[in-house]
């Protein structure tokens, strides 16, 4: 270590230097942020599918899911290449499940609990929804990919709630 | 000062020697069978963790170290009846909350969400340990008052400032948890009630556990700014700048708690869009920190010899573990705010919501920030308090190592399995093992990371143990009190440290403040004002959120299925 300690003379200088860096360093993260945020909107209006939507509530828990399309559990065809999928999340698991989609197609989720909350999460997708009893939550997705994914409770519902995974498989689009 | 530093840190024990556990769970390895007289599953083991880490351990910790600072810096007694009734609030809430967890009658998660439904002894033990955390607020207003009536016309020093602007944000902050508590789950544990609105109860529940980050992340930043750069040898380089640091967190943390519910349903996407705007401005003041901080351990560095664009960081006192740890724990902040960035970013919120990319964050946050600083702050405090020389600077500083280690690998396991969407609190190891590698095959090696950090987790918070306690019990008594290392600060006109030597106890120290001449200082010296703009921020914030909630009331009954 040095012996000879720096003097007055390098603690002004230091100082000095210290507060324009400082001006700079404020500026540079206020940009920073900006740009961050800035970016991080336009993602969320210019793939506005994705954002979590409410869709109805209800004041008992229960009434969602006695819904006919809800109790049908069928994959339900909206539009020409649409589909919507009523999903119940309830302990400890997802029903219907497995269900069929087709690779390329829109996909409505509409999402509810009938006990405690749930999470509704697709690996290896950006789908991921809080599945609130009395509240109906809707995203859509479009799988581009044809395989097995799974639907993985991602709230804490209890003692199984580790084993509380549902099915969906997406069927390869045919060529016509 | 020494009751809640020792009731603070006898709970992160309890809390910190179960946490391997759950490392072990993501490695695949199913611990809890063999416990089973003691903890009954994952889930138990998880909730005492959370709770007595997260909760009773910084609760403890923080009441103590911000009225104790202050009024040593201050040179006035605390109000001490008022000290010690929040001593006695947090240690029944406290003691209340271990009997309901123990007997696993609770295993409800730190997060508490209804409609699962734990017993009444722990939603009470909840809210007296919340509101016994409050408590140092009106004990710091009071000393300010009287500060402020002698020396009329003086700014706050800085470490007071940081302590009351910490404590007024905890203040507005706990009157979500606190509401939740008293209005929603309390009666209905209690049976006044029959069911309970979940959504309501985790909005409100977030309300709270978004600034308590800030509760948790403020009392390290009041150790940094107030304390470190001195015990590093240096200067802190500026003094205005912390105080719009503290403002800048309690002004920006308190609206965007809802943050943490993107992808609930049931609110308007335009506010979600707002709260990333809200979100990323919490970044500023941190980064704010990163520069001054960095700049103050530089002056310190070069000080002291060091050369080059490296060498002051070499040169810094290593060999001190209140030194060491605190750097440490900087570092690893560096990762934690930016993994902060990706969960405020909505689409990538997306991927990453509740994976364990989120435990993940936290621990490299108040895992390794407030922990690592507190145990720093533990290493000059007990001999400061006692008398006693730490008993081994080696094993110290071991455990300062050994956690940054150990707290390194475990994230970026946790960061990069949550990737491949691992579930955060799940109990993976309890699957079929044909299953869990199905789900979670491709999340090998970054699983396996975690249960390695878990463990060397386990050796720091042992070493770290054997230090604490064994200093309290058998460090060598000497006569020479270190006093308190209070940071002076930098250059001539924005300085308010009186340059006298820190002779004993007797004499007051601390930042006290020249007559002001930064006018930001001056301006942040308006407390109240500030106070009252943040709660109007706040009310604006949450009522359109709460809205809809309130006009669709949901009666959920209550669950008990663990």
């Amino acid at each position: 270590m040095n012996t000879q300690s720096p003097g007055p003379d390098f603690e002004h200088a230091f100082h000095r230097s210290a507060e324009r860096h400082e001006r700079v360093w404020i500026f540079c993260v206020v940009t920073m942020l900006l740009l961050l945020t800035a970016g991080t909107m336009f993602y969320a209006v210019y793939d506005y599918g994705v954002v979590t939507k409410g869709a109805a509530f209800h004041a008992d828990p229960t009434a969602p899911a006695r819904e006919t399309a809800f109790q049908d559990g069928r994959v339900i065809q909206t539009g020409p290449n649409a589909y919507s999928v009523y999903m119940v999340g309830h302990l400890w698991m997802w029903s219907p499940s497995p269900i069929h989609v087709k690779q390329g197609a829109a996909i409505t989720f509409y999402v509810t609990s009938t006990d405690v909350l749930h999470g509704f999460e697709v690996q290896g997708t950006t789908i991921n929804l809080t599945a609130v009893p009395g509240i109906v939550g809707t995203v859509s997705y479009n799988f581009s990919h044809p395989g097995t994914y799974h639907i993985i409770c991602n709230e804490f519902c209890g003692i199984e709630h580790q084993a509380m995974i549902g099915r969906i498989i997406v069927d390869p689009a045919t060529r016509s | 000062m020494l009751a809640f530093l020792i009731a603070g840190f006898t709970a992160l024990m309890i809390g910190a020697s179960i946490g391997p556990l759950q490392a072990l769970n993501y490695g695949g390895i199913n611990a809890y069978p063999a416990l089973h007289p003691v903890l009954k599953s994952y889930y138990q083991g998880l909730t005492i963790h959370g709770v007595l880490n997260g909760y009773v351990f910084t609760f403890f910790i923080t009441s103590g170290l911000l009225v104790y600072l202050p009024a040593r810096e201050l040179g006035l007694h605390p109000n001490l009846l008022l000290w010690r009734s929040g001593f006695v609030l947090m240690a029944a809430g406290a003691l209340m909350l271990l009997w309901s967890m123990f007997d696993n009658s609770s295993s409800v998660l730190w997060t508490f969400y209804p409609p699962l439904q734990a017993s009444a002894v722990f939603y009470l033990g909840m809210t007296l340990l919340s509101i016994g955390s409050i408590v140092p607020l009106p004990i710091l207003l009071e000393m300010r008052a009287t500060w402020k009536h002698r020396r009329r016309g003086e700014l706050t020093p800085l470490v007071t400032y940081m302590s009351l602007v910490t404590m007024l944000m905890w203040g507005l902050a706990s009157i979500g948890a606190v509401a939740e508590l008293l209005l929603q789950l309390d009666p209905w544990a209690l049976g006044f009630t029959s069911t309970v609105d979940p959504i309501i109860g985790r909005t409100l529940f977030w309300l709270t556990g978004h600034p308590i980050v800030y509760f948790w992340l403020m009392p390290a930043y009041v150790s940094w700014y107030g304390l470190l750069s001195r015990q590093a040898g240096g200067k802190l380089v500026s003094d205005p700048m912390a105080r719009l640091t503290f403002v800048l967190l309690f002004v920006f943390s308190l609206p965007v708690g809802s943050h943490h519910q993107f992808d609930d349903p049931g609110f308007s996407p335009i506010w979600r869009g707002i709260l990333v705007a809200l979100t990323m401005s919490v970044a500023l003041p941190s980064l704010i920190t990163a520069f001054t901080i960095g700049l103050s351990l530089e002056f310190a560095g070069r000080v002291r010899g060091g050369k080059g664009w490296f060498g002051w960081f070499r040169a810094l006192p290593w060999s001190n573990p209140g030194v060491a740890g605190q750097v440490l724990a900087a570092i690893t902040f560096i990762f934690g705010g930016a993994t902060g960035v990706v969960q405020g970013s909505w689409q990538l919120d997306n991927i990453v919501h509740n994976t364990i990319f989120i435990p993940g964050h936290f621990h490299v946050t108040v895992g390794s920030v407030t922990a690592m600083t507190f145990m720093a702050v533990s290493f000059w405090m007990v001999p400061h308090l006692t008398g006693r020389s730490l008993i081994s600077r080696r094993l110290a500083l071991a455990s300062v190592w050994l956690w940054f280690a150990g707290m390194s690998i475990f994230a970026l396991g946790m960061h990069w399995a949550g990737l491949f969407g691992v579930p955060r609190r799940a109990w993976i190891s309890a699957l079929p093992p044909s299953e869990y590698h199905t789900l979670y095959g491709m999340a090998h090696v970054p699983l396996a990371l975690v249960a390695i950090g878990g463990v060397v987790l386990w050796l720091a918070t042992f070493c770290f143990y054997v230090v604490f306690f064994g200093t309290i019990l058998f460090g060598s008594r000497g006569t020479y009190r270190e006093p308190i290392p209070f940071a002076r600060a930098f250059g001539g006109r924005e300085s308010y440290a009186i340059d006298l030597p820190l002779t004993d106890e007797t004499t007051p120290v601390g930042i006290v403040a020249h007559p002001a001449l930064s006018p930001l200082a001056r301006t942040l010296e308006h407390v109240g004002l500030i106070t009252l703009g943040t709660a109007v921020v706040t009310a604006a914030a949450y009522i359109p959120i709460l809205w809809p909630f309130v006009h669709h009331l949901t009666h959920a009954p209550g669950w008990i299925v663990w």
